[in-house]
């Protein structure tokens, strides 16, 4: 139980003796994820006969990827340590409210980015202060912070739209390219790198899931539970603050709606990719290809005419069926 | 446990925000007191007291059980119903037909979770994308108006009974009370009670716990489909993205009551007594012409300081999370 928290944690499946790396790889959950999404790349190329490659579709679907990956990765952190956050959509709103106002106002990105990211910060720590002062369970304290930021994005906003929000952020995030890529994607890859790397090599890493396991083994190993309890928050909301930030990027406009209905999308790309809500287990990889599987089914319904009601369904269809094989392969001793 | 199944330091509780919230406004305007604005609260408070009454039992089952589907269960059925009344069938037709398709929905929750063995947290996220796009998928969109239908339909949601609101005497209180009877006096309540304390105890002492959280499922699943109709005969409509708030506010509802989110603690007098306070603060809020939005936040509020209030009044701080 100890050396978990420094050696190694349970991996997605037991390495099978005898088989090669890629053997392996494909019989992992993301193994299962990246015949997935390969599947269903193929099927929407085939039935939209390429469209899918148009460059309009490409950056959009690009673009919103990152919006979702850079929180879901977050989410994903929060998740691994036993927590979860349900308030990131109306954060996101709240964010882009004050941000946009302050875009709005005439301050530059110099000022803007910052306090995107401040705010982030700042939303995140309300919710570890009430989680861990006030000893409320995450889902109760985030439900009832969903609340109270969708309030503060009424209150901001009163009944208008922001809409005079300058152009400046599209051009850096959405329409400046390094190579195929936008600059929001690159910044989302960066960041799920990162925190892949961070998770795995990493001892403050490896804590994560050590409190994810057995969080009062964790505590009687010396680790400040607390500290890393808070600092997931802290960073979940920083970014939602940067998702915030290309959100007005990709469209350039605050409603009272704005971020609305995200979260579930955010946790359903994380469950997607394998992280269990019970904590302890997950990757980044995991999350990535959970992403990139939640977006191609929005955008693939959308281009294969299917009318578009049926993305919610089949993004239902996909979490339960997914979720529910991968139950069965690993743990089906476990039925009782 | 008291004898109501509700302790006694979270009754004394949700009667002070009962009563805080209700004497607040009267020091404001005592009309607000009048009978007419009493039954527009009481109004209010059915549909979305329905869905926390089904929340109440998922939640007291234990194992993080929590339905999120609530809400997208009420909009589907409301579809189907007004389907059916949109071809003219008898409006009885579609109400069963509505109250049987929220029972197939949530027995579809109860098996991912029991058979699949699937969180039900997830299940439930998953099961409300797809109930609310198969609510779009039927409608192609649009609402369904229903404003033609017999009377004798539209009086579940309009008409009045000596005086009260068809929906308050008729079926909440009724549901109410089975649902009061369900836990109080039936061995599923007493083997929910337990499933939801220890579930590894529960099973030891011989009981279903699978089946029994199961069939909470079918129960919320219901119990929504009947909030469905209520709020389509209310407002002679059938929206496919109806109880969009539904989902959550039940569950904020349960909490509030006095449940544990972790299960066991539960009980259906006390999500009764916190769908009042809901009720009252947002219908307070209204009648003062506060933007609707308020009430989101102060339920919010609330949520976040009742629990806090609770793990002070207990002196013990949980450190569960």
């Amino acid at each position: 139980m100890m050396s978990g928290a420094r050696g190694r944690t349970r991996q997605a499946s037991k390495p099978i003796p005898g088989q090669a790396a890629l053997g392996r790889f494909i019989a992992s959950r993301e193994g299962v994820l990246l015949v997935t999404l390969l599947v269903l790349g193929v099927a929407i190329d085939l039935g939209s006969h390429g469209a899918l490659w148009y460059r309009a579709n490409v950056t959009s679907f690009l673009v919103d990827f990152a919006i979702t990956a850079i929180p879901a990765t977050g989410m994903t952190i929060v998740i691994l340590t036993g927590g979860i956050d349900v308030s990131t959509g109306s954060m996101l709103g709240l964010i882009a409210a004050l941000g946009g106002k302050l875009l709005a106002a005439g301050w530059g990105l110099a000022v803007a980015v910052p306090a995107f990211l401040l705010l982030g910060a700042l939303f995140g720590l309300v919710n570890a202060i009430i989680i861990i002062e006030g000893a409320v369970p995450p889902i109760v304290a985030t439900l009832g912070t969903l609340s109270i930021y969708r309030m503060l994005v009424f209150i901001v906003l009163g009944s208008a739209w922001l809409t005079d929000i300058p152009p400046v952020l599209t051009k850096i995030f959405v329409t400046t390219r390094l190579g195929p890529l936008p600059v929001a994607t690159l910044l989302a890859l960066a960041v799920m790198a990162g925190f892949a790397i961070f998770l795995r090599f990493f001892r403050a890493g490896r804590h994560i899931y050590a409190l994810g396991n057995n969080e009062e083994a964790a505590r009687l190993a010396g680790l400040d539970v607390l500290r890393i309890k808070r600092a997931s928050y802290v960073l979940i909301g920083i970014f939602t603050g940067l998702a915030a930030l290309l959100n007005l990027g990709e469209s350039p406009l605050v409603q009272t709606s704005t971020g609305s209905g995200f979260v579930l999308t955010v946790i359903a790309a994380v469950v997607l990719g394998g992280t269990e809500l019970s904590g302890g287990r997950g990757t980044i990889l995991g999350t990535l290809f959970g992403t990139l599987i939640v977006q191609l089914v929005q955008d693939g319904v959308v281009l294969l005419h299917i009318q578009p009601f049926w993305s919610g369904v089949l993004l239902g269809l996909i979490i339960l069926v997914s979720v529910g094989l991968s139950h069965a392969w690993h743990r089906p001793a476990e039925a009782a | 446990m008291g004898g109501i199944g509700i302790d006694r330091s979270r009754l004394l509780l949700l009667i002070v925000f009962l009563g805080v919230a209700l004497g607040g406004y009267a020091l404001i305007d005592l009309q607000i007191l009048a009978a007419g604005n009493l039954t527009s609260m009481a109004v209010f408070a059915v549909e979305v007291g329905i869905l926390a009454l089904g929340q109440t039992f998922v939640i007291c089952g234990g194992d993080g059980g929590v339905d999120l589907s609530v809400g997208a269960i009420a909009a589907l059925s409301q579809v189907l119903l007004g389907l059916v009344l949109k071809d003219r069938l008898p409006w009885e037709l579609g109400v069963l037909a509505a109250l049987c398709a929220g029972a197939v929905m949530g027995l579809a929750n109860g098996l991912a979770y029991a058979v699949l063995r699937i969180p039900s947290i997830i299940v439930t996220l998953a099961t409300m994308f797809a109930f609310y796009g198969l609510a779009l998928v039927f409608t192609g969109g649009i609402n369904i108006d229903l404003t033609a239908s017999p009377p004798s339909f539209l009086a579940i949601g309009q008409g009045s009974v000596i005086g009260l609101p068809f929906q308050v005497l008729l079926i909440y209180l009724p549901v109410f009370l089975a649902c009061a009877y369900l836990q109080l006096f039936t061995a599923f309540g007493r083997g929910l009670y337990l499933t939801g304390t220890n579930d590894l105890a529960a099973r030891l002492a011989g009981i279903g716990v699978n089946r029994i959280r199961c069939l909470t499922f079918v129960i919320a699943g219901v119990l929504a489909a009947l909030a469905g109709v209520v709020s389509a005969a209310r407002l002679g409509t059938a929206r496919p993205d109806a109880s969009e708030t539904g989902n959550l506010l039940s569950i904020a509802i349960v909490v509030l009551g006095g449940a544990d989110i972790f299960g066991g603690d539960g009980s259906v007098v006390g999500s009764v007594l916190a769908t009042m306070v809901i009720a009252v603060v947002d219908y307070g809020l209204s009648y003062n012409n506060f933007n609707p939005i308020y009430q989101a936040g102060v339920i919010g509020v609330i949520l976040i300081t009742s629990v806090m209030a609770q793990n002070l009044v207990r002196f013990r701080a949980r450190q569960r999370s």
